[in-house]
C-alpha cells in the first residue's frame, strides 16, 4: 500500500545517504492551548532559517493547520488520500507561499480520525523523514485515536501547555502516555508576566515544578498572534514581532543554532498599552 | 417534569466548554434549580478543578457504568453553592471505558435527580463526544471569534443537528477593542456564518483565568460582570428574553491602568 509514498530519490542507487529528518510531534492533552499556531511558527521559523520542513496536520475531520497557513484554498489533496492511494505524496503537499522549502500535508475534513491507519500513518511519517529535515507533527487535543496516531512515527515531542492549572494537568497526562523513548521538550505558550506578577497566573517555574521537561520557549499572550492567526501569516515570519522573535529561538535551539535558555518575555509597558502596541 | 439535558461542545479544544460548564451551571443553581454537572471527558478530566473539588473525588463515572458504586455515592455536592453538585469523570481510563448506551444511561438517571444536567463535553469529534452527546437533548455550542474554532464549531453543529439536537451558541472571549479594529470576528460574523441562534456573549477577562485556577467559578463573585453575563445565560436557557449587552471595548483610563477589557 505504501510504494507510491515511499519517494522516488530514496529508490536511486546513486544518490548520497540523506540523512534521516527528525519527527516532532506537538501535543498538548487540552486543546486551544497553542498547537497548531505552534506547528506553523516553529515549522515556518525552521524553514525561514534553511531546513527542509513538513507540517502534517494529524487532527482529521477538524483540520485548521491549512487555515493558520493561510493555505486553505490550495489544498487539493489529504493525508487520507495518500493513505488510501487516492493522490500521491507530491500530489498532495501543498507548498507554501512564503517559504518554498515548508510544505504543509493537510487532514481529510469530513473523515474520522478512525478511518487512519496507523501502521500506515507511521509509515507515511517515516516515508517523509527520508525527504526533509524536519516532520513536524500538528496533535489533535484529546487523548484519543488521533492522539495515538499522531504520536506514532515521531521519536521527538513538543508539548505545549499554557499557564493554567488544568493545561497542566493534560500536560502531565499526555507526558506519562508519551513514554520514555521519545525526547519531550516544552513550550510555555500565553503567558501574561502582568498577571505573573500580581499572583493571578501560574510562572513559568510553577509549571515546570510539575512537569519538569525542558524549556524549548515561553511565548507571551500577544493581540498579534490572533490577528497573524486570523489573516493565516506565521508571526514568526514578522522580523519585527517580538513573539515571531520567541519562535525563531525556539527554532534555533531546535536545530542546536542556540544553547541559551529561554527568556521571559517583557512585560507590556505604559506606552505599549496606551498606544496599543505589541 | 423531565430534566433538561444539555451538552456544552465546541469541537476545538480550549474555547471555553469547561469554564461555561461550570459557571452556567451554578448560576442555574444559584437560580434555585437542582442542577448535575457531568465530566464526559474521561482521561483528561477538569471540571472539577475548575469547581475546586479534586480533592473529594471518590468515585467517577466510569465506576458508576462499571457497577462499582451507585450513583448518588460519586455525585459530589458543591459547598458554595447549594443544588449543585458534578459526576467527575476517570482520569485514568480512556474513553472507549463507557459506550454511548451506558453514558446515556446515567444521564437519564441523573435527570431523574434534577432539573438540569449539563454536560461537559471533551474537544475533538470522537468516541468521547460520541458519549457526551448520547444522553442530551439539547446543546450549547461554545466557539471563540477565531476563523479555526468557527470552522470545527460548524462542523460540530453538523452532527448535532444530523442527531436531532436543537442548539445554542455562545461567543466565548470577545475583545470588542479587536472587533472594533477589525483584527477579530464579530459576535454576528460568527452567528451568521454558523447559522445559529445565539445564547450568550462572553467577554475576554483576566479574571477568569484567576478564578479558574484557584477552582471558583466567576458567578460566586456578585461584583463581576461575568457573574451577571453567566446570570443571563442561565435565565435565557430557563426561557426567559434576555436582551443582549452590548460591550463596550475599555476606555482610555481602563486601558492605562489594566482593568479587565
Amino acid at each position: 500500500m505504501l510504494h507510491d509514498v515511499i519517494p522516488q530519490e530514496a529508490a536511486a542507487p546513486d544518490a548520497p545517504a540523506k540523512p534521516r529528518g527528525r519527527a516532532i510531534v506537538v501535543t498538548s492533552g487540552k486543546g486551544g492551548v497553542g498547537k497548531t499556531t505552534t506547528t506553523a511558527n516553529v515549522g515556518a521559523a525552521l524553514a525561514a532559517a534553511g531546513a527542509s520542513v513538513v507540517l502534517v496536520d494529524a487532527d482529521v475531520g477538524l483540520r485548521n493547520l491549512d487555515i493558520v497557513m493561510g493555505l486553505e484554498a490550495r489544498v487539493r489533496h489529504h493525508v487520507l488520500d495518500v493513505l488510501e492511494n487516492k493522490a500521491t505524496l507530491d500530489e498532495a503537499l501543498v507548498t507554501d507561499k512564503r517559504v518554498p522549502q515548508l510544505k504543509l500535508l493537510a487532514a481529510a475534513q469530513t473523515r474520522e480520525k478512525d478511518d487512519v491507519d496507523t501502521a500506515a500513518f507511521r509509515a507515511l511519517i517515516d516515508s517523509l523523514r527520508s525527504r526533509f529535515d524536519y516532520v513536524l507533527i500538528d496533535c489533535p487535543a484529546g487523548i484519543e485515536m488521533g492522539f495515538a496516531n499522531a504520536i506514532v512515527g515521531a521519536d521527538e515531542a513538543i508539548v505545549v501547555c499554557t499557564p493554567e492549572v488544568s493545561a497542566v494537568r493534560d500536560a502531565d497526562r499526555v507526558v506519562g502516555l508519551l513514554g520514555d523513548t521519545r525526547k519531550v521538550h516544552l513550550i510555555v505558550n500565553r503567558l501574561r508576566p502582568e498577571l505573573v506578577r500580581k499572583g493571578k497566573m501560574l510562572s513559568v517555574e510553577d509549571v515546570n515544578a510539575i512537569l519538569r521537561l525542558p524549556l524549548l520557549g515561553i511565548i507571551a499572550d500577544a493581540p498579534d498572534v490572533i490577528v497573524s492567526t486570523n489573516k493565516g501569516e506565521p508571526v514568526a515570519l514578522d522580523a519585527a514581532s517580538p513573539v515571531g522573535s520567541a519562535y525563531r529561538a525556539i527554532a534555533e535551539r531546535i536545530s542546536g543554532a542556540r544553547t541559551d535558555a529561554p527568556a521571559i518575555p517583557r512585560e507590556r509597558s505604559f506606552f505599549d498599552k496606551l498606544f496599543g502596541s505589541r | 417534569m423531565a430534566a433538561r439535558r444539555i451538552v456544552v461542545t465546541s469541537g476545538k479544544g480550549g474555547v471555553g466548554k469547561t469554564t461555561t460548564t461550570a459557571n452556567v451551571g451554578a448560576a442555574l443553581a444559584q437560580r434555585g434549580h437542582r442542577v448535575v454537572l457531568v465530566d464526559a471527558d474521561i482521561g483528561l478530566r477538569n471540571l472539577d478543578l475548575v469547581l475546586g473539588v479534586e480533592k473529594r473525588i471518590v468515585f467517577d463515572l466510569v465506576e458508576v457504568v462499571e457497577g462499582r458504586c451507585q450513583l448518588r455515592q460519586a455525585l459530589i455536592k458543591d459547598k458554595r453553592i447549594e443544588n449543585l453538585a458534578i459526576l467527575p469523570a476517570a482520569q485514568t481510563r480512556d474513553k472507549t471505558a463507557v459506550s454511548e448506551l451506558q453514558f446515556a444511561d446515567v444521564v437519564t438517571q441523573l435527570g431523574e435527580l434534577c432539573d438540569y444536567v449539563l454536560i461537559d463535553c471533551p474537544a475533538g469529534i470522537e468516541h468521547g463526544f460520541r458519549n457526551a452527546i448520547a444522553g442530551a437533548t439539547e446543546a450549547v455550542v461554545v466557539t471563540t471569534p477565531e476563523v479555526s474554532a468557527i470552522r470545527d464549531a460548524d462542523r460540530v453543529i453538523g452532527k448535532l443537528r444530523e442527531r436531532g439536537l436543537s442548539l445554542r451558541v455562545i461567543v466565548n472571549r470577545i475583545r470588542p477593542e479587536m472587533v472594533r479594529s477589525g483584527d477579530m470576528l464579530s459576535v454576528d460574523d460568527v452567528t451568521d456564518i454558523l447559522s445559529a441562534e445565539l445564547l450568550g456573549i462572553v467577554p475576554d477577562d483576566a479574571e477568569i483565568i484567576d478564578t479558574t485556577n484557584r477552582g471558583e467559578p466567576v458567578v460566586l463573585n456578585v461584583e463581576s460582570r461575568l457573574a451577571a453575563i453567566y446570570t443571563k445565560i442561565a435565565r435565557r436557557l430557563e426561557g426567559e428574553v434576555v436582551p443582549f449587552t452590548a460591550l463596550n471595548p475599555p476606555g482610555f483610563f481602563e486601558r492605562i491602568f489594566g482593568k479587565a477589557g
